[in-house]
Protein backbone atom coordinates (compact mmCIF):
# COMPACT_ATOMS: atom_id res chain seq x y z
CA UNK A 1 0.00 0.00 0.00
CA UNK A 2 1.37 3.51 -1.24
CA UNK A 3 1.92 5.55 2.01
CA UNK A 4 0.39 9.28 1.42
CA UNK A 5 2.77 11.85 0.63
CA UNK A 6 2.86 13.90 3.78
CA UNK A 7 3.87 17.44 2.22
CA UNK A 8 4.99 20.47 4.54
CA UNK A 9 3.92 23.31 3.33
CA UNK A 10 7.17 25.92 2.62
CA UNK A 11 6.60 28.93 5.38
CA UNK A 12 6.37 31.95 3.72
CA UNK A 13 8.73 35.04 4.37
CA UNK A 14 7.29 37.78 6.37
CA UNK A 15 6.44 40.48 3.72
CA UNK A 16 5.90 43.02 6.37
CA UNK A 17 9.35 42.25 8.30
CA UNK A 18 11.26 42.04 4.89
CA UNK A 19 9.98 45.67 4.33
CA UNK A 20 10.58 47.02 7.86
CA UNK A 21 7.33 48.15 8.46
CA UNK A 22 6.34 47.98 12.13
CA UNK A 23 3.03 50.10 12.12
CA UNK A 24 0.15 49.09 10.20
CA UNK A 25 -1.97 52.68 9.72
CA UNK A 26 -5.29 52.80 8.00
CA UNK A 27 -4.45 55.74 5.79
CA UNK A 28 -1.69 53.96 4.34
CA UNK A 29 -3.93 52.47 1.29
CA UNK A 30 -1.05 51.92 -0.80
CA UNK A 31 -0.16 49.54 1.74
CA UNK A 32 -2.94 47.98 2.87
CA UNK A 33 -3.59 47.08 -0.92
CA UNK A 34 -1.06 44.77 -1.21
CA UNK A 35 -3.22 42.59 1.71
CA UNK A 36 -6.52 42.74 -0.60
CA UNK A 37 -7.28 40.70 -3.40
CA UNK A 38 -8.80 42.60 -6.74
CA UNK A 39 -12.21 41.89 -5.69
CA UNK A 40 -11.29 43.56 -2.59
CA UNK A 41 -11.56 41.01 -0.07
CA UNK A 42 -8.52 40.81 2.36
CA UNK A 43 -6.33 38.51 1.71
CA UNK A 44 -6.20 35.45 3.86
CA UNK A 45 -3.15 34.49 6.10
CA UNK A 46 -1.81 31.60 4.44
CA UNK A 47 -1.56 33.96 1.32
CA UNK A 48 0.02 37.00 2.88
CA UNK A 49 2.32 35.42 4.86
CA UNK A 50 2.19 37.84 7.82
CA UNK A 51 1.99 36.57 12.14
CA UNK A 52 -1.70 36.55 13.70
CA UNK A 53 -1.30 39.30 15.40
CA UNK A 54 0.15 41.78 12.17
CA UNK A 55 -3.27 40.21 9.88
CA UNK A 56 -5.30 41.31 13.15
CA UNK A 57 -3.82 44.69 13.20
CA UNK A 58 -4.04 44.35 9.07
CA UNK A 59 -7.92 43.03 9.41
CA UNK A 60 -9.08 45.93 11.06
CA UNK A 61 -6.80 48.87 8.95
CA UNK A 62 -8.42 47.30 6.11
CA UNK A 63 -12.09 48.09 7.43
CA UNK A 64 -11.41 51.65 8.80
CA UNK A 65 -9.92 52.12 5.52
CA UNK A 66 -13.07 51.29 3.86
CA UNK A 67 -15.01 53.20 5.85
CA UNK A 68 -13.24 56.36 4.88
CA UNK A 69 -13.63 55.32 1.18
CA UNK A 70 -9.87 54.79 1.02
CA UNK A 71 -10.34 50.87 -0.31
CA UNK A 72 -13.20 49.61 -1.74
CA UNK A 73 -15.75 47.04 0.16
CA UNK A 74 -15.98 45.31 -3.25
CA UNK A 75 -14.84 46.15 -6.70
CA UNK A 76 -16.65 45.45 -9.85
CA UNK A 77 -13.60 43.67 -11.73
CA UNK A 78 -14.85 40.82 -13.73
CA UNK B 1 -6.57 64.53 28.58
CA UNK B 2 -6.31 61.78 25.58
CA UNK B 3 -4.88 61.93 21.94
CA UNK B 4 -7.18 61.89 19.29
CA UNK B 5 -7.22 61.35 15.49
CA UNK B 6 -9.55 62.88 13.38
CA UNK B 7 -10.75 62.07 10.03
CA UNK B 8 -12.76 64.05 7.69
CA UNK B 9 -13.69 63.75 4.10
CA UNK B 10 -15.58 67.18 3.44
CA UNK B 11 -17.76 68.24 0.70
CA UNK B 12 -15.86 68.21 -2.87
CA UNK B 13 -18.40 70.77 -3.43
CA UNK B 14 -16.70 73.65 -1.29
CA UNK B 15 -13.37 75.73 -2.72
CA UNK B 16 -10.38 73.95 -2.06
CA UNK B 17 -8.95 77.41 0.04
CA UNK B 18 -12.39 77.80 2.14
CA UNK B 19 -11.56 74.23 3.22
CA UNK B 20 -8.95 74.56 5.90
CA UNK B 21 -10.81 77.85 7.28
CA UNK B 22 -14.34 75.52 7.50
CA UNK B 23 -12.52 72.89 9.41
CA UNK B 24 -10.67 75.40 11.88
CA UNK B 25 -14.17 76.86 12.40
CA UNK B 26 -15.43 73.64 13.98
CA UNK B 27 -11.80 73.20 15.79
CA UNK B 28 -12.99 75.91 17.89
CA UNK B 29 -14.62 73.82 20.14
CA UNK B 30 -11.40 72.24 21.16
CA UNK B 31 -9.62 74.92 22.15
CA UNK B 32 -12.71 76.44 23.59
CA UNK B 33 -12.89 73.22 25.95
CA UNK B 34 -9.11 73.36 26.64
CA UNK B 35 -7.70 71.03 24.16
CA UNK B 36 -4.72 71.94 21.72
CA UNK B 37 -4.85 71.01 18.28
CA UNK B 38 -1.41 69.32 17.22
CA UNK B 39 -1.27 68.74 13.68
CA UNK B 40 -3.58 69.68 10.91
CA UNK B 41 -3.01 67.63 7.44
CA UNK B 42 -5.10 68.76 4.39
CA UNK B 43 -4.92 65.95 1.72
CA UNK B 44 -6.87 67.66 -0.64
CA UNK B 45 -9.03 66.08 -3.16
CA UNK B 46 -9.03 62.92 -3.14
CA UNK B 47 -11.10 60.18 -5.32
CA UNK B 48 -13.13 57.82 -3.18
CA UNK B 49 -13.25 54.18 -3.53
CA UNK B 50 -17.12 54.34 -3.58
CA UNK B 51 -19.52 57.43 -4.05
CA UNK B 52 -20.68 58.77 -0.64
CA UNK B 53 -24.02 61.00 -1.31
CA UNK B 54 -23.75 60.06 -5.06
CA UNK B 55 -20.53 62.20 -5.15
CA UNK B 56 -17.29 60.39 -6.75
CA UNK B 57 -14.49 62.36 -4.50
CA UNK B 58 -13.72 64.28 -1.72
CA UNK B 59 -11.28 66.88 0.65
CA UNK B 60 -10.02 64.36 3.24
CA UNK B 61 -8.39 66.09 5.90
CA UNK B 62 -6.53 64.19 9.18
CA UNK B 63 -6.57 66.21 12.79
CA UNK B 64 -4.25 65.11 15.68
CA UNK B 65 -5.61 66.58 18.84
CA UNK B 66 -5.08 66.38 22.55
CA UNK B 67 -8.49 67.18 24.54
CA UNK B 68 -10.85 65.82 26.83
CA UNK B 69 -13.11 62.80 25.62
CA UNK B 70 -16.36 64.86 26.05
CA UNK B 71 -15.38 67.46 23.73
CA UNK B 72 -13.96 64.95 21.32
CA UNK B 73 -17.35 63.48 21.37
CA UNK B 74 -19.19 66.81 20.98
CA UNK B 75 -16.98 67.69 17.96
CA UNK B 76 -17.34 64.54 16.30
CA UNK B 77 -21.43 65.17 16.96
CA UNK B 78 -20.96 68.59 15.21
CA UNK B 79 -19.05 67.18 12.33
CA UNK B 80 -22.01 64.80 11.74
CA UNK B 81 -24.72 67.59 11.86
CA UNK B 82 -23.00 69.28 9.57
CA UNK B 83 -23.73 68.98 5.37
CA UNK B 84 -20.62 69.87 4.35
CA UNK B 85 -18.94 66.85 5.72
CA UNK B 86 -19.19 63.38 4.41
CA UNK B 87 -17.74 61.35 6.96
CA UNK B 88 -15.68 61.65 10.21
CA UNK B 89 -13.88 58.85 11.83
CA UNK B 90 -12.30 59.61 15.39
CA UNK B 91 -9.70 57.33 16.61
CA UNK B 92 -7.41 57.13 19.48
CA UNK B 93 -4.07 56.47 17.78
CA UNK B 94 -2.19 53.42 19.37
CA UNK B 95 -5.30 51.91 21.26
Amino acid sequence: MAKPVVRKPKKKANPLKLAKIENIDYKDAALLRKFISDRGKIRARRVTGVSVQQQRLIATAVKNAREMALLPYSSSAR
Amino acid sequence: MRQYELMVILDPEIDDRSAQPALEKFLTVVTKDGGTIDNLDLWGRRRLAYEIKKKPEGIYAVVNMTCEPATAKELDRQLNLSESILRTKLLRPGA
